[in-house]
């Protein structure tokens, strides 16, 4: 059980504690670890004596073992003082509840947890959420390797590091953490909404409130509509407001479809009225039309510009990827002229007029359009993004080849 | 629709109620599967209407057990395999669904052992049948088209309306019945405490439990629905022990009345058979079959699902076979042992149905224990935990399940 310094947490539950005279003071319930720092530090163990449950201050004592069982043994028995945050119990808070395996980016159950002994005092260090921490709670993990040993296997295990996994269920407890979640800052949004579809509802909100609004606006996205809902309905108002202008206006249209036309209305109210006016000109479109589907982020440029001017500007500007497959050509009204495609920007001359690399065979889509035949002309034309004009011919938005891509996929 | 509706109307309450109804509802279908069609037909045809009164009590708890597990779905937002797992600690967990497993690959050989007996009522041979829907069912599940079939067998439910129908044209006794469910004239030996329990397995299934609470997190229902899903519970209880009910009468005025034991599926038909004629027998047999393959392909997934719930694998049918090898293993596991036990040359169908639906309804008070305890947590449910009368009638419930347990073990061991 105790190999070198590596010390599993579910041995010592329920080890006998003793004093300064050797005599017990009770069994161990669970263990304080104070996260605050570099490496979580275990503070104070709960110990359940005959007369009541008490919290021991862990500095003084060492774990040992008497045969197979461990002990704590305490030189001097003192009541913890704990800071007011930045604890964790690791019973109550971390054994079999979920966390994020940050690497991974994915949910995994903690089946024991593996404590070291530094020079400070006991850490803990690592997770195990591999079948031999299961069998290891089980007692049966010491006779399955055996077995297996003698066949030339071993249990598979699997433990991650401290610092690789996010504790992310807080939804029966009221823990203060300062840096909670800031393990989670490099997961990729659209696995971070993965990790939140799975969780349950109280840590999911927890989770997303802690989010930047950037951040949370990315992430929102990539969820599905039914967990896009109900997080903006547990969002304060002003909150999801901030959050819904920072995502693109046909996002926005499509969340905001799924709520009740008055929560919606107050939302739009709620937003900057550039954004929330755009997003109303979109929820206008019956559902199926190319008007539904299509992004109001575009760049446009005069078709006198030229080339080099126009990558000095886009460089000022710097546009998101989905954006920028092409630029549009428009007149002085704003009606649509023509395309150009970024390969064209890039490889011409500097000095070329973005009204001689233009392309204006092929006619863009009209936002009433239905949106059925897109997948097909879009391939047809080796297309990213179209152009979509409204009645007048002036240019009301794009069709950008990831929508219609979840189109096609949602028909299905 | 909804968004444009006032609030306060009834006709609007009754929307609201349509857009939360499924859950309870469904379960409540689901729940008349093989083993429970099979479970009433015996029951009525050995008892008479002797054994009706015991639908009373299902139903009551029936919809207090469902009531919780919505509740803590809904609160918690976490399955009851994941509550289990995280109130209980791995070793209670382990043992829970060591039992569970095994009633279920008890209960999925039922809804094959209806599978082969509604075929057999239509004169296909189970080594026939039974392979090919298990095939099938295999293929549905794997590759993932389930929820499309789900709307189909709420449709093909609709057949066991059948039971009621020819329970109602065969003009029961409605005076005996009353007599009946008050004065109940039997002999509490071991046959009729077995038939007991298996009828509370059977209508309080412990998978059912860890289903429903599962649907209302999928349907994603929140606090302010509580009364809604409340009433779907309510509904879909009332809409299983109705329709036990009527199986009960059917097979009870045709089948005791004349002496007839159930040895066979087939003999169940015959309780349609002369009240409606030939078409009855057949639409007992479709409905059967059908229920049947559903449940057969609900079971074995919820099953795995679950399992790896509690114990951390990756699980789900929109997962592919490399993602959640250990779901999609458990699964075709449970399916080949279920299928196994029904291909062995004379095996006694009716007899594994009833004495899988016994299974169930022993481990019932254990699930309902540990429900018990997560329900009464404050930091699991907020402000949701139990009321008095809820305890009472919870631990109550157990208690009385215990009992019986106890008398059933007791008498087995001892010889009836």
């Amino acid at each position: 059980m105790i190999a070198n310094t590596t010390i599993y947490f579910s041995k010592l539950l329920g080890a006998n504690v003793t004093g300064e005279d050797g005599r017990s003071v009770g069994r161990l319930r669970d263990l304080i670890v104070d996260v605050g720092g570099q490496r979580p530090k275990v503070v104070a163990a709960s110990v359940s004596s005959a007369e009541g449950p008490r919290l021991v201050a862990f500095g003084p004592c060492r774990i040992g073992s008497e045969g197979r069982r461990a002990v704590v043994e305490a030189s001097r028995i003192e009541a913890a003082s704990l800071p007011a945050e930045n604890l964790l119990y690791i019973k109550k808070h971390l054994l079999d509840k979920q966390i994020v395996d940050v690497d991974g980016r994915k949910l995994v159950r903690v089946n024991d947890l593996v404590l070291d002994r530094g020079q400070g005092g006991y850490n803990l260090v690592a997770v195990d959420v591999g079948l031999e921490g299961l069998f290891r709670r089980l007692g049966v993990a010491g006779l399955l390797g055996r077995l297996l040993k003698a066949l030339g296997r071993s249990l598979p295990s699997k433990l991650i590091l401290w610092n690789e996994v996010e504790a992310v269920d807080f939804s029966t407890t009221q823990i203060k953490l300062s840096k909670a979640y800031s393990k989670l800052d490099g997961i990729h949004p659209s696995d971070l909404a993965d990790i939140l579809e799975e969780l349950d509802h109280a840590s999911r909100v927890a989770l997303f409130n802690s989010l930047d609004e950037d951040r949370a606006a990315d992430v929102l996205e990539e969820l599905e509509p039914g967990a896009q809902v109900r997080i903006l309905e547990n969002l304060s108002e002003e909150k999801a407001a901030d959050v819904l202008e920072k995502m693109p206006a046909d996002e926005v249209a499509d969340i905001l479809d799924e709520l009740k036309s008055e929560k919606a209305e107050r939302l739009l109210a709620e937003m900057e009225t550039e954004s929330s006016s755009e997003v109303r000109s979109l929820m206008a479109y019956p559902d199926d039309t190319v008007g539904s589907m299509m992004s109001k982020d575009f760049v446009f440029f005069n078709q006198s510009m030229k080339v080099g001017d126009a990558l000095a500007e886009l460089r000022s500007v710097r546009p998101e990827a989905e954006e920028v497959y092409s630029v549009y050509v428009l007149d002085a009204r704003g009606k649509y002229v023509a395309t150009v495609s970024l390969r064209d920007i890039v490889v011409a001359d500097p000095e070329t007029r973005l009204g001689e690399i233009m392309n204006s065979v092929t006619d863009p889509l009209h936002d009433t359009d239905s949106a059925g035949p897109l997948a097909e002309l879009m391939l047809k034309y080796k297309l990213h993004t179209a152009p979509v004009v409204d009645v007048d011919g002036k240019m009301a938005g794009t069709i950008v080849i990831e929508d219609v891509l979840e189109y096609v996929m949602r028909k299905r | 629709m909804l968004k444009r509706i006032n609030a306060r109307t009834a006709f609007a309450g009754l929307l609201v109620f349509l857009s939360v109804l499924g859950p309870g509802i469904i379960t409540g279908s689901v729940d008349n599967d093989a083993g429970g069609i099979t479970t009433y037909s015996v029951a009525g045809a050995i008892y008479g209407y002797n054994i009706l009164w015991t639908l009373l009590p299902c139903l009551l708890v029936l919809i207090i057990i469902q009531e919780m597990n919505a509740r803590m779905g809904i609160v918690t937002g976490k399955g009851l395999a994941d509550l289990i797992r995280e109130n209980a600690g791995v070793k209670v967990t382990f043992f829970i669904f060591i039992f569970l497993v095994i009633a279920d690959i008890g209960n999925t050989t039922t809804e094959f052992a209806g599978v082969a007996g509604s075929m057999q009522a239509l004169g296909l041979s189970k080594y026939v049948a039974v392979p090919l829907s298990a095939v099938a069912v295999w293929i549905l599940v794997v590759k993932g088209t389930y929820k499309s079939v789900e709307k189909i067998f709420l449709v093909f439910s609709f057949f066991l309306l059948s039971y009621i129908v020819s329970a109602l044209l065969g003009k029961p006794d409605w005076g005996a019945i009353r007599h009946a469910m008050v004065h109940p004239e039997a002999k509490f030996d071991f046959d009729y405490i077995t038939m007991v329990i298996g009828i509370v397995g059977t209508t309080i299934a412990p998978w059912m439990q860890f289903y429903m609470q599962s649907s209302v997190i999928e349907k994603g229902l929140s606090i302010e629905k509580y009364k809604y899903t409340v009433a779907d519970v309510v509904v879909g209880a009332i809409i299983t022990v109705v329709v036990a009910f009527f199986i009960i009468v059917a097979c009870a005025a045709t089948l005791n009345v004349n002496g007839i034991k159930i040895e066979e599926a087939k003999d169940a038909a015959l309780a349609l058979k002369p009240l409606a004629g030939k078409a009855a027998y057949i639409i007992f047999a479709a409905g059967l079959f059908v229920a049947s393959v559903f449940s057969a392909t609900i079971l074995p997934i919820a099953t795995a699902f679950y399992v790896c719930e509690a114990f951390g694998f990756e699980a789900g049918i929109d997962k592919k076979w490399k993602e959640a090898p250990e779901f999609y293993w458990l699964f075709t596991i449970i399916v080949l042992i279920a299928v196994g036990i029904i291909l062995l040359p004379g095996a006694p169908l009716i007899q594994i149905t009833i004495w899988t639906q016994v299974f169930n309804g022993v481990l019932l008070p254990v699930v309902l224990i540990c429900m018990l305890l997560i329900i009464n947590k404050v930091e699991v449910m907020g402000g949701r935990v139990n009321g008095h009368f809820g305890n009472a009638v919870g631990w109550g419930t157990a208690l009385v399940l215990l009992c019986m347990n106890a008398v059933f073990l007791g008498m087995s061991v001892l010889g009836s």
